[in-house]
Formats: structure tokens, C-alpha cells, sequence
């Protein structure tokens, strides 16, 4: 076996150019990929805040990590309009974030499911838009609901699970709800 | 050892899902939709063709015993590196295709072509190959695409093909109706190899 000292030097050539281009092309996109996350997190914010866009959304901050987002309708911060917060929900094979935007009474105006990693065809479908409309229909259904008190049918609920993703669609409706009494606890809290 | 003959192989003869049956994985799992099913296909062919490039290029270097290894390496390094690019400079493009990128990293097919032809052939054969078997792959899934999607979802495309009162067999949009589509459309191709061979 005097190949074996051939073999592995191959090898470690080959694994050095892998992990050297993939540590470079990492280095050049990184800054791009943040930009474009930052982008997306922008418009949903101006999308799950309407309004917002003539006036200013404030993150609000707890040890220096972002805890939620208030949004106002004038710069000047007079005319409040809500609140928005992200949810990470364990889904079927992915943690989904979602950001939601609700009112003072804990309303829903919006939601935007940002990430997920759910199964093509199936739990994908939360992101799914159809011909000729411009938002995912799945997730059209919060607007309007009580943010605390949603569950999917199969549980008793208002909110229509998508065919064959139950796990997908509770996942997200339940993370809604469950950080949604969790914030208005706090603000309810900070308010005494 | 045609150019046109090595890429119309894939398309029949030789095609990667129906005879070969290479890459039933990511089938299963792609086929749901018409419209997954061809952004799959197109990933696919790009990476198909770019891997036996690469694979062909370096086959004179790479020692037999450890070719797998490299071939593999060689295969994950550029799926990444393209899923990267896409993230960063083509984000429209990636969000539409995003989830299949990854997914093609264990797609039998492409280690399959690099074993089987690219390290045994030049680059232009090889890329004739490689471009053959992705639209091979790209016409397999959406035949099995569209009786999923029709049996199951009603739509084509994301079209309504029948009124509200149809109701879609769920299953078929599951992995048993993937594996009863592709059982049948197997068959089928079987018995047409069979009668077209009687008939000689």
C-alpha cells in the first residue's frame, strides 16, 4: 500500500481548493446575503405595519437583542400604529420565521412568514403565491384575527390548516400566539 | 460516439428516472407540482452539466481508487458555491429555486454520470451527457408532475383544470401517490421497450 501517501496528499489537495473557494465565495456573498435579509425584513416590516411607511418603526431592544418593533405613521412618533414582533416556530423539518404585525388590542393587520425550510409541495405551501395575486394566500387568513386566541381547525380553531401540513400550519399559528401573549404581557407590565 | 446520440440517451433510452432509475429521492419529493418539477429540472440540468465539466476536466488526475471521494467533494463544493451566488447576487432567482439547490447535492444522478461517463470521457461528450440526462430528468419529472398535481391538487401549473366540486385525492400529492405514479409510468415504459423489441 504505497499509494497511501499519493492518496492523501490527493485528497488533502482536494479538500484544501473545496474549503479555500468555498471560505472565499463565502467572504464575497456574506455582506451581499446580509443586505438582501435586511431588504426583506424592511418590506415585511412596512407590510405587516400598515402605514408605517409615511412614519418611522422603532426596534425596541432588551441586552442589546431586538425584542420588537413599534410602528408610528408620523416621523415624530405621535400616531401609533402597532406593534411587530418576529416568531420562531418549530416547524416539520425547519425553524419558520415569521414576522407579525398587530395592534395595540393584540389585532392582527399582517403576517409574513420569512424563512422556512418545510417540505416542497407540502408546508411550503405557507409561502405559496397563486397566478396573479401578489401574496402568499395561505397567510392572507390572519389578518383581523386576535393574535392570542388563533389555532388551526384540527384544534378548534378559525384557521384553515394547509391540506397535508398540519405540523407546518399549527407550528406557525401556535408561535403566533404564544409569543403574541407573551408581548402584550410585557408592554402590559412596562405600562404599570 | 456522437455528440447528439450521447445527449439523446438521456432523454429515452437512457432516461435517468424511468430506466436508470437514478435520483428517486429528490423525485419523490419534487413532484408535486408542475411548478417545483421544472424549477428542479432546471437546477439540475446547470449542475449536471457543470459537474461532468469539472469531473471530465480533472478525470486524468484524480487516481481510481479514491475517485469517489473527490467526485463527491467536488460535486457539494459547487452546488454550494452556486446556492451562495444565487443568495447573493440573483435573490429573485433563488428564492424561486431555493429549496431545490440544496436538495441536489444527494441527487443520485449527478455522482451517477460522473462515475459512469465524465471520468471516462472528454469534456464535450461529457457535456452532452450531463445536458441530456438533466432534460431527461426535466421531462420525467413533469409527466409524473402533472398526474400528481391534476389527481391531486386539481391545478396544472397552478391552474384550475376542473370546477370547485372536484375533489383531489390528497394522496397523490403524498409520497405513496409519488411512489404509485412512478410504479405505474415505469410499467408502462417497460411494456413499451417490450412490444417495440417483439416487434423486431
Amino acid at each position: 500500500m504505497k499509494d497511501i501517501p499519493r492518496f492523501a496528499a490527493t485528497l488533502t489537495i482536494v479538500a484544501l481548493i473545496a474549503a479555500g473557494s468555498l471560505a472565499w465565495v463565502n467572504e464575497i456573498t456574506k455582506p451581499k446575503i446580509l443586505i438582501q435579509q435586511q431588504k426583506e425584513l424592511k418590506e415585511a416590516l412596512a407590510y405587516v405595519l400598515p402605514g408605517s411607511k409615511t412614519g418611522v418603526i422603532v426596534p425596541v431592544k432588551e441586552n442589546r437583542k431586538i425584542i420588537y418593533y413599534m410602528g408610528y405613521k408620523d416621523k415624530k412618533k405621535k400616531q401609533f400604529i402597532g406593534y411587530a414582533f418576529l416568531v420562531l416556530s418549530k416547524g416539520y423539518s425547519s425553524t419558520i420565521r415569521t414576522l407579525v404585525g398587530m395592534d395595540s388590542t393584540g389585532t392582527i393587520f399582517a403576517i409574513r412568514v420569512l424563512s422556512q425550510q418545510e417540505t416542497p409541495g407540502l408546508g411550503s405551501r405557507c409561502q405559496e403565491i397563486r397566478n396573479g395575486e401578489t401574496t402568499p394566500w395561505w397567510q392572507k387568513q390572519f389578518s383581523g384575527e386576535k393574535a392570542t386566541n388563533i389555532c388551526v381547525d384540527k384544534d378548534g380553531g378559525q384557521i384553515q390548516a394547509i391540506t397535508g401540513a398540519t405540523i407546518t400550519s399549527r407550528a406557525i399559528t401556535n408561535g403566533i400566539s404564544a409569543k403574541a401573549k407573551w408581548l402584550l404581557k410585557k408592554i402590559g407590565r412596562s405600562q404599570k | 460516439m456522437s455528440i447528439v446520440k450521447e445527449f439523446t440517451k438521456g432523454i429515452y433510452e437512457s432516461n435517468p428516472i424511468f430506466r436508470i432509475m437514478l435520483g428517486l429521492c429528490p423525485t419523490l419529493a419534487v413532484s408535486s407540482s408542475v411548478n417545483n418539477a421544472i424549477g428542479m429540472g432546471a437546477a439540475v440540468i446547470f449542475v449536471l452539466v457543470s459537474s461532468n465539466f469539472i469531473v471530465s476536466l480533472i478525470r486524468k488526475f484524480v487516481p481510481s481508487k479514491i475517485r469517489i471521494p473527490i467526485f463527491i467533494s467536488v460535486i457539494a463544493t459547487f452546488v454550494t458555491i452556486v446556492d451562495l451566488v444565487m443568495a447573493a447576487f440573483f435573490p429573485a432567482l433563488h428564492k424561486a429555486l431555493g429549496i431545490f439547490i440544496p436538495l441536489i447535492v444527494v441527487n443520485c444522478i449527478i455522482l451517477g454520470r460522473a462515475e459512469a461517463f465524465a471520468s471516462k470521457n472528454n469534456i464535450i461528450l461529457s457535456i452532452a451527457d450531463g445536458f441530456g440526462m438533466g432534460v431527461g430528468f426535466l421531462l420525467a419529472l413533469v409527466i409524473i408532475a402533472t398526474f400528481r398535481e391534476i389527481l391531486g391538487n386539481g391545478t396544472w401549473l397552478g391552474i384550475p383544470i376542473f370546477g370547485n366540486s372536484f375533489k383531489p385525492v390528497l394522496l397523490m400529492i403524498l409520497p405513496p401517490g409519488a411512489f404509485f405514479t412512478i410504479g405505474f409510468l415505469i410499467g408502462f415504459f417497460n411494456w413499451i421497450e417490450h412490444r417495440r423489441l417483439a416487434h423486431r
